[in-house]
């Protein structure tokens, strides 16, 4: 039964993680209607802000992890503020566009400092042994993620249901145009929507790189590789990313402890949560928690 | 008078027309390309190979060790993108080439008609043993990764203790991790004395307790891994939690890892820290926490040309050194016997590279042989194992046996 529960933990803990990374995407999409597809490398240079705090500024980790979001908040505001303000009103896919050419120029700056072609990892500052409680393990790394996962979405989902910006942020994704009828400024709303993004990007990346250890290519698939949670999320839902994130690590890691290596099956936990996406999306096309629209004519 | 002036200036104009010709000193340029991913995935490896092919041919023309000739390789970025490595090909065909150096798996399995056809030398950094299928013009410069993966598997039959050892392989899902898989099953079809419980083609995983665990509850002892670094890393970080990685050998009850060229070097152990200790890690390149004639070399040549301790350490670097001393030496050859430096006359210099006439690079372990039925270039293999955060020898260098077996 530890068996059974030993894959419940960490299929938690993945899924944790794929939340945290996929809250940029809803953020941005919430409030903007855009996919950001540069989200990917917004994760991995909060990873490698927060590694060059804590080795070459030698700060404390857990003060360079929060600078580290406070720095990638106001990058990724001057990112919107420079490239993407102007294309305000235009249509969606050339603002998805520019996100494509903005995930080149991010990764040609990445390229052009030692984090684009080397390897490193965080120095250990968590205790070495994982807890260990009826012959379940947990690293305390992962612990740490799973706990900044969902203190950061109850902080989000409080911003959102709560605060006036974040009411705002809501009323501009339903519509622009109301939007600025009753006095929200628009360009505002994106300008903290794509910060809000960077700071959970940041978060993101600094737990993913705990984990894997800083890679430039591992942490900017991370960007892709949660693209299906936040489908079956829901793209616009803030439970939907976590519900949907916590779903697929719990697939994957069923699938991986009790098909994979049987019945003669192979690499059914990379294929059995887009099987599930395919077919959930079927019969919920905007996924399990996002926005039904009805459009009257 | 007027016929003086003529005769004044046309002695003028004949002195600047002279002094304005080129000398002709009979030095030649030879031509080389390299196309290989300074950007993109796997760009942790090819930025050090880079600079060892870069220093390295800088150092031949330096030095004058072809005389006044030199060698002048273009090295570009493919991003790891097959496309972009034939369009860079084509280019260095319309260049005049004499040799190429080649990047990846794919590209090089891509490619492979277009060296046929063109009749172009070529050593690419991938190792896959199909590189060499229906290929007259491909060089390995090392042992295959199935032969390393079978150096591994011998190893592990050779030092086990108690019955048939359970080995799982864990590879990349792509030509270049599948490549050794067929080849290690036809070594235990053939008598190699081991069982293989699973075959795992990872992807981008964050947690590996599950697999880990399933290994554990089939009794599996060792993990024979090719592929790159990170996944490793993540699988190490993950074995070592759940309390699975063996401190010794073969150590019972748990799991010894183990693994080919690319899951190695300096770069795993910055990855996975502590829970690299015992990764068990096989090439046919020299290291530097190894000391010796050829890391000397090796770290002089990268102090020379400036680079920094990461990659003057990197086992990359002395690939990429490597193959532009096999390059440099075909041409030196073939200058020696008064042949002209051409694509054909490289191709004779590789073939003939064997008994006397093998090349010892002092950046491998072994030396480099080549014939017409041979194309992989240093047989030998060093098996290391990491200890205190470092890669130290474990045995002498050795070749498989198995490998002759099951051609």
């Amino acid at each position: 039964m530890s068996y059974f529960f030993q894959l419940v933990v960490s299929g938690i803990v993945v899924g944790s993680i794929y939340a945290l990374s996929a809250i940029g995407f809803v953020l941005i999409y919430k409030s903007s209607r855009v996919l950001n597809l540069a989200h990917g490398q917004i994760i991995a240079t909060g990873a490698f802000i927060t590694y060059s705090l804590t080795v070459t500024a030698h700060i404390p980790i857990y003060l360079s992890f929060l600078m580290s979001m406070i720095i990638t908040f106001f990058l990724a505001m001057s990112v919107e503020k420079i490239f993407l303000r102007r294309l305000i009103g235009e249509p969606i896919i050339s603002v998805i566009m520019v996100t494509i050419g903005l995930m080149s120029i991010i990764d040609g700056l990445i390229y052009l400092t030692p984090f684009g072609s080397e390897n490193f990892s965080f120095p250990p500052f968590l205790p070495q042994q994982p807890i260990v409680y009826a012959g379940i393990s947990i690293s305390y790394t992962q612990l740490v993620g799973v706990i900044i996962t969902f203190i950061l979405i109850g902080l989000f989902s409080w911003f959102f249901k709560k605060s006036t910006v974040g009411i705002s942020m809501r009323a501009v994704s339903d519509d622009q145009l109301a939007s600025m009828s009753i006095g929200v400024s628009v360009p505002r709303v994106f300008g903290l929507a794509w910060a809000t993004a960077g700071l959970s990007a940041a978060a993101a990346g600094s737990v993913i790189g705990n984990i894997t250890g800083l890679n430039f290519s591992t942490l900017h698939a991370f960007g892709i590789i949660v693209f299906p949670v936040v489908i079956l999320g829901g793209l616009d839902s803030l439970l939907g990313a976590v519900v949907a994130g916590i779903i697929m690590g719990l697939i994957q890691q069923f699938a991986s402890g009790y098909l994979d290596g049987n019945f003669g099956l192979y690499g059914t936990a990379q294929v059995l949560p887009y099987i599930l996406l395919l077919v959930l999306l079927l019969f919920k096309p905007h996924g399990l928690f996002g926005t039904h629209e009805i459009e009257r004519v | 008078m007027k016929t003086y002036k003529i005769s004044i200036w046309l002695m003028v104009s004949l002195v600047a027309v002279m002094l304005a010709m080129p000398v002709s000193s009979g030095a030649e340029v030879y031509k080389l390309g390299l196309s290989l991913a300074i950007t993109g995935p796997t760009s942790d490896a090819g930025n050090p190979y880079a600079k060892g092919v870069e220093d390295y041919f800088r150092y031949v023309n330096d030095m004058k060790l072809l005389g006044k000739d030199t060698i002048d390789c273009t090295i570009r970025d493919d991003k790891y993108e097959t496309a972009i490595t034939k369009r860079n090909f084509e280019e260095y065909l319309d260049m005049g080439i004499v040799f190429y150096l080649n990047y990846s798996t794919g590209s090089t399995l891509g490619l492979k008609r277009d060296f046929e056809e063109v009749k172009m030398p070529v050593i690419p950094a991938s190792f896959h043993a199909g590189n060499l299928e229906e290929s007259n013009y491909i060089f390995l410069p090392i042992a295959s990764y199935s032969a390393q993966a079978i150096g591994l598997a011998e190893y592990v039959v050779k030092n086990h203790n108690g019955k048939t050892p359970k080995v799982a392989l864990f590879v990349h899902p792509s030509a270049f991790g599948r490549g050794p898989v067929d080849d290690v099953k036809k070594s235990v079809a053939a008598g190699l004395g081991m069982e293989i419980v699973e075959v795992v083609e990872h992807g981008k995983d964050l947690d590996n307790t599950a697999m880990l665990q399933r290994f554990k509850s089939k009794g599996v002892q060792y993990v024979i891994s090719q592929t790159v670094q990170s996944p490793v890393a993540v699988m190490l970080n993950d074995a070592s939690r759940l309390g699975l990685v063996a401190k010794t050998f073969g150590e019972k009850g748990k799991i010894t890892f183990l693994g080919c060229h690319y899951t190695g070097g300096n770069d795993l152990i910055a990855l996975a820290g502590d829970a690299a200790e015992n990764f068990y890690w096989t090439t046919s390149y020299i290291i530097t926490s190894e000391p010796g004639v050829g890391t000397d070399a090796q770290l002089a040549l990268a102090k020379r040309y400036g680079r920094d301790d990461k990659a003057a350490n990197s086992h990359n670097y002395a690939n990429g050194v490597m193959v532009a001393q096999v390059a440099a030496e075909v041409i030196k050859r073939a200058k020696t016997r008064g042949k002209e430096v051409t694509k054909e006359t490289l191709y004779e210099e590789l073939l003939a590279m064997n008994g006397m006439n093998a090349f010892y690079p002092v950046t491998t372990v072994g030396p480099v042989t080549y014939s017409k039925d041979d194309h992989q270039g240093v047989d030998t293999l060093q098996l290391y194992a990491v200890d205190k955060g470092q890669f130290k020898s474990v045995g002498t260098p050795f070749i498989p046996e198995y490998t002759g077996k099951i051609k």
